[in-house]
C-alpha cells in the first residue's frame, strides 16, 4: 500500500522577481482565494494588461498608441492597421525617450498554447513594422498573453475581433 | 453466462474456466446504451461510517469506468455480513438483478484501518478475487480506487486507471487562473498554485510526484516545476518570452517544451533541471505543444509551417518531421496514447472537437461529435479514456470519455472554467 501524498499550496515556495514572500506553510490547502493578501510588485511596467489584471482591472484599449486587430488565426497586418501604426510611429518619434511593450492577444477560440505562440507572432509583426518605419528596436519589447487576458468574454464575433489585437503600452 | 459491456476492445475477461467449476464471463464491445454489468456494492462489514464510505467511493469509480451499473443500495436484501462465498445467500443478490457483488470487512484501530474486499460472481456463487489493504484512515478513498482498478483487472485483464490524479487549470477561485489537481472521482481536490496570476498547461512527472506548468507569476511566461506537496516550486526555463508546454520524457530525464524568443516559437529539449540540451525545430513558423511517444523515441507536436496549425511527428532528436493530420485547417493539442497506437488532438470542424488518429491505419475518429467546444485531450494511464474540457454545459468543465466517445461523463462543475487537464501516470 502506498502512502498518500500530502499536498499543500505552492504559495510561498517561490521567491521570484517581484514576488518576495517569506516562509512556506507546509499545510494542506484545498480552497482558493479567500481573503489572503498577495503582494505584487508595484510600478515598473505602467498599465500593462497583466498589471491591470493583478489590480483587479479589465484590459485597456488605446492610450497614446492605438491597438491594431487581426483576422482569426492570422498575424499579418491588415492595410487599415498600417495607417494606425504609422500614427503610432509618429508619436514614438515625438516622444523619443518613450519605451513601449507590445502585447499580442487572441480570442478564446482555439488552443491555449497555440494562441500564446500566435500572440507572440502578432506582437512581433507590429514591432517589425514599427522598426521598418524607423523606430529603434531597442525601444520596443514584446509579450504574448494569448487568450488569457481578454478585453471581453462574450461568445460573438464583435467580442472575438476586439480580443484579436496587439496593444502597445508605454513604459515609464 | 455471458456478460456484455459497452466498452472494451479488450474482450471481457474472466479467466475462470467452466471446467474448474467456475464462471466464464466474456464480453465485447457493443453500441451505446448497451448493458453494463449490474454490480451490487455492499458496505464493508465491521465499521459503519468508513465501511459505507468505501462502498460509496468504489461505486463512484465503478460507474465512471463505464463497465458497471451499480445497483441502488436501498434495494439490497442482505446486510454487509456474511462475506464468505459459502455463507452469502446469493439468491438475495440475483433477485435484485446483481450479476457481480462486492462484499468485505473493515476493522478500525485508532487512526488505522484494515480492509479485505472481495468480488463475487453471483450466478456461480463463487469468489472472483479479493484484496487486503491497511493503513491510515485517510487513505481509505485511495483503497477504494485501488479496488476499483483491481475489479477492472479481474474483468478485463487490465487494471483500471482510477488510482491516479488529474491536474488542470481553473478559475474557480475567482479571476486568476490557477493549477489544481484532483482524484479522477473528484472527491479530493488540492491546490498547486495560488499566486493570483495566470498559470497554465500543467503536465505530470513520470513518478506523479511533481507538475510542470507555465506561469506569469513574475511577469514572464516561465516554466516551473512544483512538487505536489506544494513545498517546492522551481523555475526551470525563464528566458524572456514564452516557455511553454513542458512535457517530461517517459524516463523523466528530459523535458520537451516550446521556447519563444523574439516572436518565433520552436521546440527544445532541456534537462530535468532546466539546462538547454538541444533545439529540435528551427523554422519561421509556430512550433508548440510537444507530446512524447510512450517509448520516448518520437515527439508529436503542432506546427503552422504549412500556413495552418497541424499535428506532426518527429524523432526525439528533431529529425524526420512528418505531418500526420490532413483534415481541416486547425489541428492542435496532440496527446500520444500510453499504448502508442493513437494520437488524440483537437480539430476545428463544426466547432472544436476531440479526434483520435490511429497511427497504423491512419483512421481518424471523432470522439466528441459537436457537443460544444472540446479541447485539450489527455489519455488515462491505461489508454482507455480521455479527459478533456468542454463547453457543452456552459463554461468549460472537465469531461471523461472512453476513446470511442460512446460514454461521456462530466467530471467537474461548469462555472469554474476548468481547462487543460493532464492525467497522471498510475500512482506509485
Amino acid at each position: 500500500m502506498k502512502r498518500v501524498r500530502e499536498r499543500s499550496i505552492a504559495l510561498c515556495a517561490v521567491a521570484v522577481g517581484l514576488l518576495l514572500l517569506a516562509g512556506c506553510p507546509a499545510k494542506k490547502k484545498t480552497t482558493l482565494g479567500e481573503g489572503e493578501t498577495t503582494t505584487f510588485g508595484q510600478g515598473g511596467t505602467g498599465g500593462g494588461s497583466l498589471d491591470r489584471f493583478k489590480q483587479g482591472l479589465g484590459g485597456s484599449e488605446g492610450g497614446p498608441l492605438q491597438d491594431v486587430h487581426f483576422d482569426y488565426d492570422r498575424y499579418d497586418l491588415r492595410s487599415e492597421d498600417r495607417s494606425t501604426l504609422q500614427a503610432n510611429a509618429e508619436w514614438l518619434k515625438q516622444n523619443a525617450a518613450a519605451k513601449v511593450e507590445i502585447e499580442g492577444h487572441c480570442d478564446n477560440r482555439g488552443t491555449v498554447e497555440y494562441n500564446l505562440a500566435l500572440g507572440a507572432k502578432r506582437a512581433k509583426a507590429v514591432k517589425d513594422y514599427l522598426v521598418s518605419l524607423g523606430i529603434g528596436g531597442d525601444r520596443m519589447s514584446t509579450i504574448s498573453y494569448g487568450e488569457e487576458l481578454p478585453l471581453c468574454r462574450e461568445e460573438n464575433e464583435a467580442c472575438w475581433s476586439r480580443n484579436r489585437r496587439a496593444h502597445s503600452v508605454v513604459l515609464q | 453466462m455471458r456478460l456484455q459491456s459497452w466498452i472494451g476492445v479488450v474482450g471481457l475477461v474472466l479467466m475462470l474456466s467452466a471446467a474448474e467449476g467456475r464462471a466464464q464471463v466474456t464480453g465485447r464491445i457493443v453500441g451505446p446504451g448497451a448493458t453494463r454489468l449490474e454490480i451490487a456494492v455492499s458496505p464493508l462489514d465491521g465499521a459503519k461510517g468508513v465501511g459505507d464510505r468505501f462502498a460509496e467511493i468504489l461505486s463512484r469509480n465503478l460507474t465512471l469506468s463505464g463497465y458497471f451499473r451499480v445497483l441502488e443500495p436501498k434495494a439490497y436484501l442482505e446486510g454487509s455480513a456474511p462475506t464468505d462465498a459459502g455463507q452469502i445467500n446469493f439468491a438475495n443478490w440475483s433477485t435484485i438483478g446483481a450479476k457481480a457483488l462486492v462484499k468485505g470487512t473493515i476493522s478500525q484501530s485508532g487512526d488505522s484501518v484494515s480492509i479485505e474486499a472481495r468480488l463475487f460472481d453471483v450466478a456461480q456463487h463463487s469468489q472472483i478475487g479479493g484484496e487486503r489493504y491497511s493503513g491510515s484512515a485517510e487513505r481509505l478513498p485511495q483503497m477504494a480506487r485501488r479496488f476499483a482498478d483491481k475489479i477492472m483487472e479481474y474483468l478485463t485483464g487490465e487494471p483500471g486507471p482510477f488510482d491516479s490524479r488529474i491536474a488542470f487549470a481553473s478559475r474557480r477561485g475567482g479571476r486568476a487562473k490557477e493549477i489544481l489537481e484532483m482524484s479522477v472521482d473528484g472527491y479530493d481536490v488540492s491546490v498547486i498554485t495560488n499566486n493570483r496570476t495566470i498559470n497554465l498547461a500543467p503536465s505530470w512527472s513520470p513518478d506523479a510526484g511533481s507538475l510542470l506548468f507555465t506561469s506569469f507569476m513574475d511577469g514572464n511566461a516561465s516554466l516551473y516545476r512544483a512538487d505536489v506537496s506544494g513545498r517546492n516550486t522551481r523555475k526551470l526555463s525563464s528566458g524572456r518570452g514564452l516557455n511553454l508546454g513542458g512535457r517530461y520524457s517517459p524516463d523523466g530525464q528530459k523535458i520537451a517544451l516550446s521556447i519563444e524568443r523574439g516572436g518565433n516559437s520552436d521546440l527544445f529539449l532541456i534537462s530535468s533541471e532546466g539546462q538547454v540540451l538541444k533545439q529540435l525545430t528551427n523554422g519561421a513558423e509556430i512550433d508548440v505543444s510537444p507530446s512524447w511517444s510512450p517509448d520516448g523515441q518520437q515527439i508529436a507536436f503542432v506546427s503552422s509551417r504549412t500556413g495552418t496549425p497541424q499535428v506532426y511527428v518527429m524523432n526525439a532528436d528533431g529529425s524526420s518531421p512528418r505531418r500526420v493530420t490532413f483534415q481541416g485547417s486547425y489541428n492542435t493539442s496532440p496527446c500520444w496514447s500510453p499504448k502508442g497506437d493513437l494520437i488524440a488532438y483537437v480539430g476545428r470542424e463544426h466547432g472544436f472537437n476531440i479526434y483520435t488518429l490511429n497511427l497504423k491505419t491512419n483512421q481518424v475518429h471523432d470522439v466528441t461529435s459537436g457537443q460544444g467546444n472540446n479541447e485539450d485531450p489527455w489519455f488515462s494511464p491505461d489508454g482507455r479514456y480521455l479527459v478533456f474540457s468542454s463547453t457543452r454545459v456552459g463554461k468549460p468543465a472537465l469531461f471523461l470519455a472512453d476513446t470511442s466517445g460512446q460514454q461521456q461523463v462530466q467530471l467537474t462543475k461548469s462555472g469554474g472554467d476548468d481547462t487543460s487537464p493532464s492525467w497522471s501516470p498510475r500512482l506509485p
